[in-house]
């Protein structure tokens, strides 16, 4: 294997940066996907992003079933197109540099900060007569802090408007003067280089799924109770502008996050800590067929949602005194509300 | 002795001084406007007969004298027509005046190009939208047409020369390097309607008359035989227009009197019969009267030359003094101009034009371009987008229909509130408006020769084009030409590609061979002597119809309506406009492009293969080299993706083009201009294209105006347009047309409108982009259509430039509006 798995990576891997995103913050955006997430959620539709390292991927439908891959592998690896040996692949995209059809494709690249910079100069004229900007995402941009603050410096010095959206699944312990006596010097080091990016930012999009602990890690493969705690923390210091404005969205996945009960739990929680506002995103499939060109396993057969669900989920969390707005449409006027 | 309108008079400065607020929400259409435009869309379409029926009668009528002077007999034709047509008054309307003898019918040319539908006359109901003509009237038609064939332009530029016939043939049968459509005439203007609402005709009458008392031109030269006649027929012709406005009036009146007609509408026709006594001859006093006196001259701009792109141009600019005065004196409020735009725009549907099958798939759609040019700034540069150019974008908000075309300018300081409005208006899915940069398009007009002020006065004529209104001549859609059979023809030596032993058929000079192209360079120069040889004969050719037109088919009215003819007294078709132009149009711009980017890369910088090689697959339309095609199509770059390599190409690709034209003049001594739109002409040259170097197979259709090729923009809406702005306008005289195509859903809410916006202001303000035109539409939606289009009457959607009823379009180019690129999906 070219990559070591077990060796911590610091440079970042980037899936891709994407312009012209409308629903990602306000106004006109671009929106850099870094490669890597600590969570699993079953309904992703990034799942690409799961994993911080290279990954082959093969679009089946594009493929015309030439065989130059077959023949041109350096390792033998590939016994026919959209079939090939993980033990034996070393990654090199040997592959996919030869596919005339684009068929192959190597996911996450290598990318400097000025390289980044460079693709998104171009886009900052859409951002100035939008009001838009960059949006960090992923994966899990705080993964990847360090690097992200760099980047977040150099546009904030071109006067971009930053923002991120993050699971909330990160380390703040010790930014908020809590119960520091236990806090591991190393822990608190990682919490500063997190905090050190997000306070760069003019927006955090905090996503939020699951309210109970233990569904949590059922579904998403870890527990919330950081997430929480993180939400409030980052609430706590956007009211007081320490920090920067936090909004809350939550993907809407039918009989798993769209459950009465967990609308009801996570309204109480968001007009606890003052967020009376909240994105709700439906689900979509698309994540499917992404699962293919990595060629990990179906996820949870999950239903579409029906008609009247995302309204009857607006009504529970009116009635918990929440706005809900779909992805594009926020008022983001409402941020000025904090503090 | 009366002055001529002059640049001070008709480049007014109205505008911002007056404060109002912001328009934000429309207005509801009236019962009346649902009314008339439910009669429209019941109507079928058909062929009038009353022109060419009235011009046989006049050439064989004692009126008729072959001794009067050209410019005279052609006056007295033109106004025997005006004078004799059968004045048609519909239910509700409130702008008044028939286009045609029937609700929805093209008129009919003799002396000019309809005399193409002869080709179909007997298979009429047989076309996508059927013709609706009785078997009398078509044996009528085709009687009319051969008995004056003599009289027709294309006898007298073409015919009558034996040695010119094969060039007609070739030029618009066989249609393959270019087709010139000045064979039907010149048309596309957006005359002085200044000069027609602020003082009627009877200033030009006035000129005339004085001039011939005096026998001296304004500038005190004597006269000249010709320029005698010039005035005579003027004036001549004057008499004839305030005729059918009399015959007009006159009708109104009898209607008003029936007994049937309810008191309301009486007195409305009676109103109305009043107007029409009074303009165009006399200045508009109202912005009824406005409005009417437009519509008046237009309907005689439509009956001298033929009806394609016979635009208004500023008349947000024009009518609002007289809609600030009647609103200050309590005479209307914004409902009820509203409900007057509305009308008017709704007569905008009774014309149509007349396309053989053959021709109809160079301009599908059934669409004239009359336009409306909305917004902008003044001759000084201050922004004068005023509460008309809301109301304007309000009335076509409740209409929705192919015409009028609405253009919209956009500068620097135009309020973030019309933009949003036009954009809006865009998000019901109608593809109008159009948006125009000021910024590019006026560095480009003062290239072309204009000065600022007269550029900054600029409105849209038809679909794109352009004119500083009121005074240019601009036959701005003379010819288009096919690019991508250019590069074919220098990668063969002259003559198409062909895979058999015999060589293909010569259409171009002999140039080197491709084994003899050392460098990518020889590659270039090739392309660039093919583009340059079909050039030159396409202005040879217009040359011969430019003659023909100032011998046979002048032009009165339009040199009434365009500054400069008046003062020299001379017919407009000799040159006397102040500006004068004519424009050439490309097709496969970006098909070129992508060839050539590939072209290089894979002959001189991989060398992978030799060009004759790479030729001999084109010749194979890449038979047996599918792999090559696919890493071509999906691995190169391509022209609309922000990559400046690939998109230099298009400057290399465009600049072989305007090199050859700009080095022109016509024969009235005017400049040759470049347009970068191609109507839909890419779907029939495409099929008389061969197998291309970027991947597209022979036949296939090609990329349209300055748009990327089918597919090929992939990275989203940003990049096609930094890409589009990244080719450099200046030469670009007769502007372009970039199509993008939005899905519906994305940019459907406030969120989205405002996005949109923006990238338009980016676009056309910060990066100098000249035109932009939007599809808003879901695929689903043109898939449901194109299944069955009779389920979709009102479904619009927007072909290079004009927007037309999809289910006008023929399959091959619903095909293609399907297949670009939607973005935001
Ligand atoms: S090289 Fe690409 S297109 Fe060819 S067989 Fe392999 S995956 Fe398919
Ligand atoms: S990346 Fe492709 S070429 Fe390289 S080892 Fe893996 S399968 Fe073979």
């Amino acid at each position: 294997m070219l990559y070591d798995s077990k060796k911590e990576r610091h440079q970042p891997l980037v899936l891709s940066v994407q312009h012209f995103c409308l629903q990602d913050g306000p106004g006109v955006r671009s929106v850099i996907f870094f490669k890597g997430c600590p969570l699993r959620c079953v309904w992703c539709h990034n799942p690409e992003s799961w994993s911080m390292y290279p990954e082959l991927a093969f679009k089946k439908h594009l493929c015309i079933n030439c065989g130059y891959c077959m023949d041109i592998c350096p390792e033998k690896a590939i016994k026919s197109p959209g079939h090939w040996d993980r033990e034996r692949c070393r990654l090199c995209f040997t592959c996919v540099q030869n596919c005339p059809s684009g068929a192959l494709e190597g996911l996450g690249l290598e990318q400097s900060v000025e390289s980044i910079l460079e693709s998104l100069r171009p886009e900052y004229t859409y951002y100035k007569n939008s009001g838009g900007g960059v949006t960090f995402s992923g994966g899990e941009p705080t993964l990847f802090s360090g690097f992200a603050a760099e980047l977040a410096d150099r546009l904030r010095s071109e006067g971009v408007h930053l923002a991120a959206e993050t699971c909330g699944l990160f380390n703040l312990d010790g930014i908020v003067p809590r119960d520091n006596s236990k806090i591991l010097a190393k822990s608190r080091d990682s919490a500063r280089e997190v905090w050190n990016f997000l306070s760069k930012l003019d927006l955090i999009l905090f996503d939020i799924k699951i309210f109970d602990d233990v569904k949590h890690r059922q579904f998403c493969g870890t527990g919330n109770s950081r997430i929480k705690y993180n939400l409030e923390t980052l609430a706590v210091l956007g009211h007081n502008h320490t920090g920067p404005p936090v909004w809350p969205r939550l993907p809407l996945i039918p009989d798993i996050t769209n459950t009465t009960e967990n609308l009801v739990e996570w309204g109480r929680f968001l007009r606890k800590i003052n967020l009376p506002y909240l994105t709700l995103v439906p689900y979509h499939r698309l994540g499917e067929s992404k699962r293919e060109w990595i060629q990990i396993k179906k996820g949870l057969n999950i239903r579409d949602l029906n008609n009247g669900d995302l309204e009857t989920a607006k009504a529970i969390l009116k009635s918990e005194g929440i706005t809900c707005y779909s992805p594009g449409e926020e008022e983001w006027t409402r941020l000025s509300e904090m503090g | 002795m009366p002055s001529v309108a002059n640049s001070k008079d008709s480049v007014h400065r109205i505008g911002n001084d007056a404060e109002f607020s912001a328009p934000t929400s429309f207005y509801e259409p009236t019962e009346r406007i649902e009314n008339i435009k439910a009669e429209l869309l019941a109507s079928p379409y058909s062929i009038c007969l009353e022109r060419p029926v009235l011009l046989d009668k006049f050439w064989h009528s004692r009126d008729y004298s072959p001794h009067d002077h050209y410019l005279v007999k052609r006056a007295k034709a033109l106004a025997y027509v005006f004078s004799h047509r059968k004045p048609r008054i519909y239910n509700h309307e409130l702008i008044i005046g028939n286009m045609t003898s029937k609700r929805i019918a093209a008129n009919y040319y003799p002396e000019g190009g309809s005399i193409n539908i002869l080709e179909d006359i007997f298979r009429l109901e047989k076309r996508a939208v059927p013709l609706h003509l009785s078997p009398r009237e078509k044996l009528h038609l085709f009687y009319l047409g051969i008995r004056n064939l003599k009289r027709s332009v294309g006898w007298e530029a073409f015919l009558k020369h034996p040695g010119r016939i094969s060039y007609l043939i070739n030029n618009t049968f066989l249609a393959q390097r270019y087709f010139v459509t000045e064979v039907a005439g010149i048309s596309h203007q957006a005359g002085n309607y200044w000069n027609i609402v602020h003082h009627g005709l009877r200033r030009a009458d006035e000129i005339a008359r004085t001039c011939l008392e005096t026998k001296k031109l304004i500038d005190g030269t004597p006269l000249n035989d010709d320029q005698i006649a010039f005035y005579n027929a003027i004036r001549i012709t004057i008499d004839g227009i305030c005729k059918m406005a009399a015959n007009l009036a006159d009708e109104a009146e009898r209607l008003a009197a029936l007994p049937e007609t309810s008191p309301e509408r009486s007195k409305e026709l009676q109103e109305l019969a009043g107007i029409c006594r009074h303009v165009p001859y006399n200045p508009a006093r109202t912005f009824w009267e406005g409005l009417q006196s437009c519509w008046l001259m237009h309907i005689i701009m439509n009956l001298e030359d033929y009806e394609q792109g016979l635009s208004w141009g500023r008349l947000d600019q024009i009518l609002y003094p007289l809609y600030l005065r009647d609103i200050e004196e309590g005479r209307l409020n914004p409902e009820k101009a509203v409900e007057l735009i509305a009308s008017f725009q709704l007569k905008c549907c009774e014309t149509m034009p007349l396309f053989s099958k053959r021709i109809d798939q160079f301009f599908s759609g059934n669409t004239v371009g009359q336009g409306i040019t909305l917004g902008g700034t003044d001759v000084e540069g201050h922004d004068v987008t005023n509460e008309l150019s809301a109301l304007f974008l309000d009335a076509y908000a409740q209409i929705l229909t192919r015409e009028p075309n609405i253009h919209v300018r956009i500068h620097e300081h135009t309020p973030d509130w019309l933009l949003e409005k036009a954009v809006e208006v865009l998000q019901m899915g109608n593809g109008s408006p159009a948006l125009f940069g000021d910024k590019a398009i006026v560095r480009a007009l003062e290239n072309a020769g204009m000065t600022r002020e007269h550029a900054r006065d600029y409105a849209v004529i038809g679909c794109v084009e352009l004119g500083s209104q009121g005074r240019t001549y601009n036959s701005s859609d003379a010819a288009l030409f096919n690019l991508p059979l250019c590069l074919e023809l220098a990668l063969n030596r002259g003559r198409k590609f062909s895979s058999g032993f015999l060589p293909g058929k010569r259409l171009g000079p002999v140039t080197p061979p491709v084994s003899a192209m050392k460098t990518f360079d020889d590659v270039v120069k090739a392309y660039r002597e093919q583009v340059a040889s079909v050039v030159d004969e396409a202005v040879k050719v217009i040359g011969w119809l430019e003659n023909a037109y100032r011998k046979i088919r002048t032009s009165p009215v339009n040199s009434i309506m365009t500054e400069g003819c008046l003062e020299k007294g001379y017919d407009i078709t000799s040159g006397s406009a102040r500006y004068d132009f004519t424009s050439l149009q490309i097709v496969g711009l970006a098909d070129v492009a992508d060839s050539l980017y590939a072209i290089k890369k894979l002959v001189y910088e991989d060398k992978r293969l030799t060009l004759e090689e790479f030729t001999q697959i084109l010749k194979n339309n890449y038979k047996g080299h599918e792999v090559l095609r696919t890493e071509i199509i999906s691995r190169f770059p391509h022209y609309g993706n922000g990559n400046p390599e690939v998109d230099y190409m298009m400057q290399v690709a465009v600049d072989a083009f305007t090199d050859a034209v700009t080095a022109h003049r016509n024969t009235r001594g005017g400049q040759y201009l470049v347009g970068v739109y191609s109507m839909t002409c890419n779907v029939p040259f495409g099929k008389a294209t061969g197998a291309m170097p970027n991947g597209r197979l022979a036949g296939q259709v090609l990329s349209n105006g300055l748009s990327s090729s089918n597919g090929a923009d992939r990275t989203g809406p940003t990049a096609a347009l930094r890409s589009a702005a990244f080719v450099d306008n200046l030469n670009f005289g007769n502007c372009l047309a970039l199509n993008i195509k939005f899905d519906k859903k994305v940019v459907a809410n406030r969120a989205g409108k405002k996005a949109v916006a923006a990238l338009f202001r980016s676009y056309l303000v910060d990066q100098g982009g000249m035109q932009v035109q939007v599809n808003m539409i879901d695929s689903d939606l043109l898939r449901k259509a194109k299944e069955n289009p009779a389920a979709y009457p009102g479904l619009l959607v927007r072909v290079a430039g004009y927007c037309a009823y999809f289910k006008d379009l023929p399959p091959d180019v619903q095909d293609e509006i399907i297949a670009r690129t939607e973005y935001g999906g």
